[in-house]
């Protein structure tokens, strides 16, 4: 068999297989979204009141290509159907081709929603490639003959390395591909992860750096806590030799035997102090609940921020918005 | 005309008086802890360095001298940073094209008069002066008592460069839809806003926003009259789906890059002052209670790391190459459920990565009226 009927052969189920992906990709988006509006792609070329139709047309329109390119592959409607149904799914993707020329032009944040919200990447030269090289394909396949049953063995090998060979073509050419690739391995990364600060604390009471520190603090509850990153920051209020401090503690959003960062602050200058050698046990519980009862709240000789209780420190230029950059000096 | 509702809550969200000290005061513990060698450079990088700390501890490195793999995290940020980042520090009005707040009380062809908290001010206006008050418009037509916003020449401080008059912006979800215009839900931070859309600008707003009905999104820029606005330019297109029917988020492996690209919004000044720099930011810690609605925190197709108020970013206009150091002073949720791009200069990747306070946007070069700028935020600056 000459290879370029084998060439023209593979093209009918490569296509009937792109159609029926794309149209059962749109129609995936569509129950998703419970809206057929959300198909969006070309459609966005057309007034609003005609976008759900045009969305309709298209899905229908590439299914109905797709199984009759299928179904008239053989002997059933050859002539003038098979050949209808072919040139019809070329003038679909040299339609498609124009069509997102266009896009490109008019919409460039507009995906080519060829398959669903796979295709949400804006048009590219990619994406024009292969549609052109559909119509191409699909063209090439007009006045074809009926296809023969597969074949076997060796004789296999070669249309099953031109469809390989050609899938692997249309697959360069589809952004699709990368999304899909995307969505294939599904890893939380730490800055992502969700930790309660419940946990966190959890993890802090439960480390060393607590157990070292935990006879200088002087209150039950953090006065802050926040997260960046993989990091919670935890602050609680102390005392060192008489002076208010505030313990700081980085704990790493880990499930299991969390990284702890620990650093002690004058509450009054922000300077960072050394941790005091030797002097420091961990309290026993009894001294530890005896300290908060004597002293419920922090005492700070600094001003202090009335809505939060955070000192201000020398450096800001004010206690309010001092440390915030502004456009003006108000 | 509805009722605005009240219960607008805020707590760690806004961009207060308590959370501008609490800022100084989260940038001040967290370099107690992660303190870094006393060089410039690595001071400004210190806030950078964190991420790959915690990309080391959590690949695994050595349970013991954690203080080591991060100081090495620290050190090899520090060296990684391209000379601009590591000169890049918190926007001043040195650096910047200033933005001026106030109203007008005399204005001139030559000249501009404002009123702020300051007192008066007065600027000159050049031929090159632009103003905007629904439309392009000759800065001499503005009239004493709008409100205005002024980006101040880049060369001299004394120059109106651009005018913004009476300006004004509600993105949210529209929750009804009266004869008289649409009450906006902006999210659990800000209050409701009411919107009416005057027959002039219905067409142009329903080509992008065809469905005005409880349920749908909407983003529009206009002129502020009393509590309401009157929105007259569309500042995006409409997602078609139902808030409620937010696509699933992309599944992805792997962390975050350091540098996110998309669209930069603005907002308007809610209970922060009018002047200040900073950014509000989509993803707060969802302990703070920042995303809205119920459940989790809703996926934008862009991955965008947890902060904090009080984190840095360095935000970059990709249209001007203008950057600075901003902090996080909000909470942009609302900002999460469009996922959208902008193509003010070329087309941005989907998504919102920032929703700058009006000054950081005029003052990184944005035009108010086209509601966005393609940006790129770096996490910890």
């Amino acid at each position: 068999m000459l290879l370029s009927v084998v060439v023209r052969e593979v093209q009918v189920p490569l296509l009937a297989s792109l159609l029926l992906g794309g149209s059962a990709a749109k129609l995936v988006q569509v129950l998703r979204v419970r809206s057929i509006d959300a198909a969006l792609g070309p459609t966005a070329l057309f007034p609003v009141y005609l976008r759900r139709t045009v969305a309709m047309v298209m899905c229908g329109c590439e299914f109905a290509l797709g199984v009759g390119l299928i179904l008239t592959a053989g002997t059933i409607g050859r002539g003038a159907p098979t050949n209808a149904v072919r040139l019809g799914t070329a003038l679909l993707f040299l339609v498609a081709t124009c069509a997102l020329i266009e896009l490109r032009g008019s919409r460039p944040d507009v995906g080519c929603g060829c398959f669903g919200d796979f295709s949400t990447a804006p048009v590219s030269g990619r994406a024009l490639a292969r549609s052109a090289l559909l119509a191409v394909a699909a063209l090439s396949t007009v006045g074809l003959a009926p296809l023969q049953p597969p074949h076997r063995g060796v004789a296999a090998i070669l249309p099953l390395g031109i469809f390989a060979v050609e899938l692997a073509l249309v697959a360069a050419l589809s952004p699709e591909i990368g999304e899909g690739l995307v969505r294939l391995g599904y890893a939380e990364p730490c800055e992502l992860r969700i930790v309660p600060a419940e946990r966190t604390l959890a993890a802090l009471h439960r480390s060393s750096h607590w157990r070292r520190h935990a006879s200088l603090i002087t209150a039950a509850e953090p006065v802050d806590v926040w997260r960046e990153l993989c990091w919670r920051y935890v602050v609680y209020p102390g005392e060192l030799h008489g002076r208010p401090v505030e313990l700081v503690f980085a704990v790493f959003l880990r499930q299991h035997r969390p990284a702890v960062q620990a650093a002690l602050v004058d509450a009054v200058t922000g300077n960072v102090l050394p941790w005091p050698q030797g002097s420091v046990r961990p309290a026993s519980e009894a001294d530890r609940v005896g300290r908060l009862v004597r002293a419920p709240a922090p005492v700070f000789s600094a001003p202090t921020d009335p809505g939060i209780g955070i000192p201000a420190v020398p450096g800001m230029r004010s206690a309010r918005f001092g440390d915030l950059p502004f456009s003006r000096d108000l | 005309m509805p009722e605005d509702r009240g219960d607008h809550a805020c707590c760690d969200r806004c961009a207060g008086a308590a959370a501008a000290a609490r800022i100084a005061r989260r940038r001040l513990l967290k370099a107690a802890v992660f303190r870094p060698a006393d060089t410039r450079a690595a001071a400004d990088t210190r806030a950078a360095a964190h991420a790959v700390a915690a990309r080391h501890a959590d690949l695994g490195a050595a349970a013991g001298p954690r203080d080591a793999a991060v100081q090495h995290a620290v050190l090899a940020a520090a060296a990684a940073l391209p000379p601009d980042r590591a000169r890049a520090r918190f926007a001043t009005s040195g650096e910047l094209p200033r933005a001026v707040t106030g109203e007008i009380i005399d204005v001139s062809p030559h000249f501009l008069v404002l009123s702020h908290g300051a007192g008066q001010e007065r600027f000159a206006l050049t031929p090159d002066a632009r103003a905007w008050r629904g439309g392009p418009l000759e800065p001499a037509a503005l009239r004493p008592g709008d409100q205005v916003v002024v980006r101040l020449h880049r060369t001299a401080r004394g120059v109106a460069d651009r005018i913004w008059a009476n300006i004004g912006r509600v993105t949210g979800t529209i929750v009804e839809r009266t004869r008289d215009g649409l009450l906006v839900d902006e999210g659990s931070t800000r209050k409701r806003q009411f919107v009416i859309i005057p027959p002039r600008a219905s067409g142009r707003i329903q080509v992008r926003f065809p469905s005005l009905e409880p349920g749908y999104l909407i983003d529009v820029i206009g002129l502020r009259r009393g509590g309401a606005l009157e929105g007259l330019v569309p500042a995006t297109s409409q997602p078609a789906y139902r808030v409620d029917q937010m696509p699933a988020p992309a599944l992805v492996s792997g962390h975050v890059p350091n540098a996110i690209s998309g669209s930069a919004t603005w907002h308007e000044p809610a209970d922060d002052p009018p002047g200040v720099l900073g950014v509000a930011y989509p993803a707060l810690d969802p302990e703070v209670g920042c995303a809205e609605g119920a459940g989790p925190p809703i996926p934008g197709n862009v991955r965008m790391p947890y902060l904090s108020i009080g984190s840095v970013l360095l935000v970059r206009n990709d249209c001007t190459g203008s950057s600075c150091l901003l902090p996080v002073t909000g909470c942009a949720a609302v900002g999460r459920l469009f996922n959208d791009r902008c193509v003010t200069c070329g087309t941005s990747p989907r998504s919102r990565v920032a929703d700058l306070t009006q000054a950081s946007f005029v003052a990184l070069g944005g035009e108010l009226e086209l509601g966005c700028f393609n940006a790129t935020i770096t996490i910890g600056g």
